[in-house]
């Protein structure tokens, strides 16, 4: 059910086959407001973090809280932008495959029964990176491609 | 005895939390502890029947949730957790202020696929999708969780209980595995709890013996959760003075079969459990029963915009699977037959206006009273099969 006319197609919106697919396309419509189009966001560790790739499926078991420690057993520290930010929100759906409300439903069962310790909210991308530049374990990330000074950028796998 | 544990509980979690708040005036640099909490307000509405206060044919303002909750880990392998909880729900909970849990748990294996642990204190029990979470509203999938499986009435046995919990993850190709294995004691001792094993409060007291629990849960790479949990628990009867009822037994079994599918906005659960419950040695006033129940719900949320949530459930109730109708009860009792069952459609929408606030609305159309409650409905004769009831809820977190 495409939502796009063809060239020269005629449509009656009285039609009931055509209301239903309009119900469609709005639907839909809505469905593309969970993906604005946003600044690419890339995964940043603390310098101390070894290697210098991160596969998706370990990003997403850090960011939901399964993966506690780093291979060589660091324990991970998580920094996140507020639920709202749009570089937090090109990210969860780009890099983890969740959106925001998920990831916050998750965070909140684990860390209101004990389970798991919430990851650490900043308010903005400059506190991001000067967190995970001095924090042992940090991963973060950021909208900016670009090298930082003592911050490592990882690949993702 | 009981308060006196209680009272212990209290101030080994206050000590917790006030080492916490010194140690936040460094300026949160440090990712060990973190302190967060919520409080939240309903409206109820209802017809022929009261819900959490007077809400028949008025508006009840007798639901009130509000938590603090903290998290210390003092070492990489120690956690320790612990909320303080506030809750009112008409005349059913007016205990007010609790210690809600408190809990050391002790991660003994941690690599960076697998985590074993054991945790000890005043524990969460885990029990299907919701328990552990079940007073944080901003968790639950609307204002009342389905009651057929997390019923009200009975909280106080399922929220959390003197013990220790060996719990294990691990993520691996084929998705992530958990479980849970629990040991605890159980608080019967509480006038709903009473309500719903005894039917009426009794002038006795219920005392919960050693319980055991198991949770697994699988998380499939296809966004699939499949969860069983299996619980086991009994309690022995005191008999007050002067009391008919002689010193019984309340024997309880279930396993729950839990199930959840995520598509893209679209979140679709089910739960189903058949719980078997036995009174045996209550003398003649309250004849030995065995008896084995049936509870489900079905449930949709949709997520139609980042801040808008719809939620479709129907669940269902039978307090005994082979008398269904409640009329043998009926017969047997002279006590209405829709006491024996619910079912009830619930329709809710959320909205979560920030991220800090929430707003919900919530309408169910219910056919019996097998989950109303107790207290809030004190003469049986009074209750009616058929009623409505609609909620309004406002919550805020930090």
């Amino acid at each position: 059910m495409p939502c796009y006319k063809a060239t020269g197609q005629q449509h009656d919106s009285t039609r009931p086959v055509t209301l239903v697919r309009s119900l469609f396309c709005w639907l839909f419509g809505l469905a593309l407001i969970f993906s604005p189009p946003a600044a690419i966001a890339g995964v940043i560790v603390n310098p101390g973090v070894e290697g210098r790739s991160i596969s998706t499926s370990s990003l997403r078991n850090i960011y939901t809280l399964r993966q506690t420690v780093w291979p060589n057993r660091q324990p991970i520290v998580i920094f996140v932008l507020p639920d709202d930010n749009p570089v937090h929100e090109a990210f969860t759906k780009e890099k983890l495959g969740l959106y925001p409300y998920r990831l916050r439903q998750i965070w909140d069962r684990l860390s209101f029964s004990g389970m798991a310790n919430i990851p650490i909210e900043v308010q903005d991308e400059n506190e991001m990176r000067a967190r995970v530049r001095s924090t042992p374990g940090a991963i973060g990330y950021s909208s900016k491609d670009t090298a930082h000074d003592g911050i490592k950028t990882l690949t993702l796998e | 005895m009981m308060a006196s544990r209680r009272s212990r509980w209290s101030s080994l979690l206050l000590g917790g939390l006030l080492t916490t708040t010194a140690a936040t005036a460094d300026g949160l640099v440090d990712p060990r502890y973190h302190i967060q909490g919520f409080a939240a307000q309903a409206l109820i509405g209802s017809t022929n029947n009261n819900f959490f206060g007077d809400s028949k044919d008025s508006i009840s303002t007798g639901f009130t949730e509000a938590g603090l909750h903290g998290y210390w880990q003092p070492f990489d392998a120690l956690r320790l957790s612990g909320q303080i909880l506030y809750r009112q729900a008409g005349e059913s909970d007016e205990e007010g202020l609790r210690l809600d849990y408190a809990q050391a748990d002790w991660q003994f294996y941690r690599t960076e696929t697998t985590q074993q642990g054991i945790k000890f204190g005043k524990v969460k029990l885990p029990y299907g999708l919701y328990n552990e979470t079940r007073d944080v509203p901003f968790t639950r999938p609307s204002i009342l969780l389905p009651q057929s499986i997390y019923i009200d009435n009975s909280r106080d046995l399922l929220v959390a209980a003197p013990g220790l919990v060996l719990h294990g993850s691990t993520v691996q190709d084929y998705g992530a595995f958990d479980y849970s294995l629990g040991w605890v004691r159980p608080d019967f001792d509480s006038e709903a709890v009473e309500y719903v094993v005894l039917g009426v409060n009794r002038p006795g007291n219920l005392e919960g013996k050693e319980t055991i629990g198991a949770r697994l849960r699988w998380e499939t790479p296809t966004d699939t959760t499949l969860m069983l949990t299996y619980a086991d628990a009994s309690a022995d009867y005191q008999p007050g003075s002067p009391d008919n009822l002689r010193a019984g037994k309340f024997e309880y079994r279930n396993v729950l079969a839990s199930f959840q599918q995520r598509f893209d906005t679209l979140t679709l659960t089910a739960e189903y459990g058949e719980p078997h419950s036995k009174l045996s040695g209550f003398g003649p006033w309250l004849p030995d029963t065995s008896r084995v129940g049936q509870t489900y719900y079905f449930q949709g949320e949709w997520r139609f915009h980042p801040a808008w949530e719809l939620m479709l459930r129907y669940e269902s109730l039978y307090r005994n699977k082979d008398d269904k109708s409640g009329l043998q009860f009926q017969a047997a009792t002279g006590l209405p037959a829709h006491g024996m069952f619910t079912k009830d459609w619930a329709l809710g929408l959320r909205w979560d206006v920030t991220p800090s606030w929430m707003l919900r609305a919530e309408y169910h159309h219910v056919d019996g009273t097998g989950w109303l409650p107790g207290l809030d409905n004190p003469s049986f004769a009074a209750r009616e099969q058929r009623w409505n009831m609609w909620l309004l809820q406002a919550a805020y977190r930090f």
